[in-house]
C-alpha cells in the first residue's frame, strides 16, 4: 500500500467538491458584518446572529469533513512510518485510538448535519486539514495534526457546544461535549509525544513548533479564530490549558489569529478597492 | 412592468445577469407580480446569504447578497436552485407587504429573530408547495433555534409551513404564543 499519500488522492465520491485554502483565500468578498452594524452585533457564532442557523450548518459540515481528514491523518501516521525506528509502537497505538475516535466523530457529525438540515457535500470541502498531516516527519505531523488541528477542534467544539446551550438544542450541546472531550485527549497525546520524542533533540522540537505556528496561522482561516469579536470563534484558553498548551502558547495562537484577521481585512480592502476602480 | 437586474458584470462571482433575469421574470409571473416594476440589485461584494427588500407602491427592490444565490459546493458559482429560491423569497416577502395583510409588519431590520423566523417559515412553506426543491429540515431547525426545541414548537412550525394565507397579526401572535409556552 502506498505511503505518504498526497492530498489530491483522498478518496471521495461524487457528492464532495474539494477546494484548497488558496481557493478560499482568493474569494474577495466580505463575509463579515459591515462597519455600521458592528456596534450592535459581533461576528461570533452565537444564536443571536441573524444568519445563525445557516452559519452553524456550514460550520457543522466543516467539522464533518474535518473529522474525515483527521481520521485519514491519524490513520496515515500509523501506516506511513516504520514502527520503532521512525515512530514508537505506543505512538502508533495512540494514533489508532485517535482514528477510532475520529470515525465515531464522523458519524456523530453526520447525524448532527441531518438534524440541522444539511446534506453530505452540500458545502465545499477545504482540504487544508489533511495538508497539515502530510509531513514526512512524525513529530511535525504530531505538531500539525494533534496540536494545531485538534487545538482548532477544541476552539470550534467549544463554540458549537455553547451555541447548542444558548439555543436550547439538547443534541448539539450533548454531542459536541462528548466529542470535545476526545479532542482534549488528542491534543494531550500530541503534546506528550512531541515532548517525549524531542527530549534530546531541541532543534527538532524547535522545527516542530515552528511548523505548528505555520499551521495554526493557516487554521485561523483568515481571522475566523481570534480573541477579536470580529472572528466567528474564540480561542478556548481554559480547555487548551487542560490539553497541555501553556499560557504563552495560547497567547501566541491568539496573536497569530489577530495577524491573520488583519491580513485578511487588508487583502479584502485591496480587492474591493481594485474592483471598484 | 419592467424587471431590471444589476450589475451587468461581476468582479467577485461568476453570475450571469441575463440568466438571473430569466429566473426572476418567471418567478414574478408565477407569483402574480407582473404588474409592478422590479429591481434585482445583487450585492456581489458580500458573501452573506441575506436578502434585503424595499417595497413601494410602484417598485419592488430585492437586493440579495451573493451568498444567497451561490452554489455552496462550488464557491462563487451561481446556483440555479438558490437563485430561484432567493427570487421567490424576496418576491413573496414583498408581495406579503404589498397585498398580503402585512402592512402593519415592522421593517425587516426591526423584526425580532423569532418574528423573522415565523415569517420565513410561512414563505418557505409556500415555496415548498410550489414544488421547488428545498430542505425542510433546515427550516425546522431555524424555527426551533428561535422558538425552542420541543414537540409543541414543531407542531406550530407544521401549522405555519402548511398555511397558504396568513396575516402578519396572525403570524406574530403565533410566534409570541409559542415563545410564551416554551419560556
Amino acid at each position: 500500500m502506498k505511503k505518504f499519500m498526497p492530498v489530491e488522492e483522498l478518496a471521495r465520491d461524487e457528492r464532495f467538491n474539494q477546494i484548497t485554502q488558496a481557493d478560499r483565500m482568493a474569494d474577495g468578498r466580505v463575509a463579515l458584518l459591515a462597519d455600521s452594524e458592528k456596534s450592535r452585533r459581533s461576528n461570533r457564532l452565537t444564536p443571536a446572529r441573524p444568519d445563525a442557523s445557516e452559519a452553524a450548518r456550514a460550520l457543522m459540515h466543516g467539522i464533518f469533513v474535518g473529522e474525515i481528514q483527521a481520521l485519514e491523518g491519524a490513520g496515515r501516521t500509523c501506516w506511513d512510518f516504520t514502527t520503532g525506528e521512525e515512530a514508537p509502537f505506543e505512538l502508533k497505538l495512540d494514533m489508532a485510538r485517535q482514528a477510532w475516535d475520529e470515525a465515531r466523530h464522523v458519524e456523530i457529525s453526520l447525524k448532527l448535519s441531518d438534524w440541522m438540515g444539511s446534506e453530505i457535500g452540500q458545502y465545499a470541502e477545504n482540504t487544508v486539514l489533511f495538508q497539515a498531516a502530510c509531513s514526512n516527519d512524525p513529530v511535525l505531523r504530531l505538531a500539525g495534526v494533534n496540536r494545531a488541528l485538534e487545538g482548532l477542534a477544541i476552539d470550534v467544539f467549544t463554540t458549537m457546544k455553547e451555541f447548542g446551550e444558548l439555543a436550547g438544542d439538547p443534541y448539539l450541546e450533548f454531542c459536541e461535549d462528548w466529542m470535545f472531550a476526545d479532542e482534549v485527549t488528542h491534543v494531550k497525546m500530541g503534546s506528550d509525544w512531541l515532548r517525549k520524542i524531542t527530549e534530546n533533540d531541541p532543534e527538532r522540537r524547535k522545527k516542530a513548533l515552528e511548523f505548528q505556528g505555520i499551521v495554526d496561522k493557516m487554521f485561523s482561516y483568515g481571522g475566523s479564530r481570534s480573541d477579536s469579536e470580529e472572528s466567528s470563534f474564540a480561542i478556548a484558553r481554559r480547555f487548551r490549558e487542560l490539553a497541555g498548551f501553556t499560557e504563552d502558547e495560547n497567547d501566541h495562537i491568539a496573536d497569530l489569529g489577530m495577524q491573520a484577521l488583519n491580513e485578511r481585512k487588508a487583502q479584502l480592502r485591496e480587492k474591493q478597492a481594485a474592483a471598484s476602480n | 412592468m419592467t424587471l431590471t437586474v444589476t450589475p451587468d458584470t461581476y468582479n467577485f462571482v461568476a453570475f450571469d445577469t441575463a440568466y438571473t433575469a430569466r429566473i426572476a421574470e418567471h418567478m414574478a409571473t408565477q407569483l402574480g407580480l407582473d404588474d409592478i416594476d422590479i429591481l434585482i440589485a445583487i450585492n456581489e461584494n458580500s458573501a452573506l446569504t441575506r436578502i434585503d427588500i424595499d417595497v413601494t407602491d410602484s417598485l419592488i427592490t430585492i437586493a440579495p447578497h451573493s451568498g444567497a444565490m451561490e452554489d455552496t459546493r462550488r464557491p462563487r458559482q451561481q446556483s440555479e436552485l438558490n437563485t430561484t429560491i432567493t427570487m421567490a423569497r424576496g418576491m413573496l416577502r414583498a408581495r406579503d407587504r404589498l397585498r398580503g395583510g402585512f402592512a402593519d409588519a415592522p421593517a425587516d431590520t426591526e423584526l425580532s429573530l423569532p418574528q423573522a423566523a415565523v415569517w420565513d417559515t410561512y414563505i418557505m412553506g409556500r415555496i415548498a408547495h410550489m414544488d421547488i426543491e428545498l430542505n425542510k429540515q433546515a427550516w425546522i431547525y431555524n424555527f426551533r433555534n428561535r422558538h425552542g426545541f420541543s414537540d409543541a414548537v414543531d407542531a406550530v412550525f407544521e401549522q405555519v409551513w402548511n398555511t397558504a394565507n396568513a396575516t402578519w397579526a396572525e403570524l406574530s401572535a403565533l410566534s409570541a404564543n409559542t415563545l410564551s409556552v416554551t419560556a
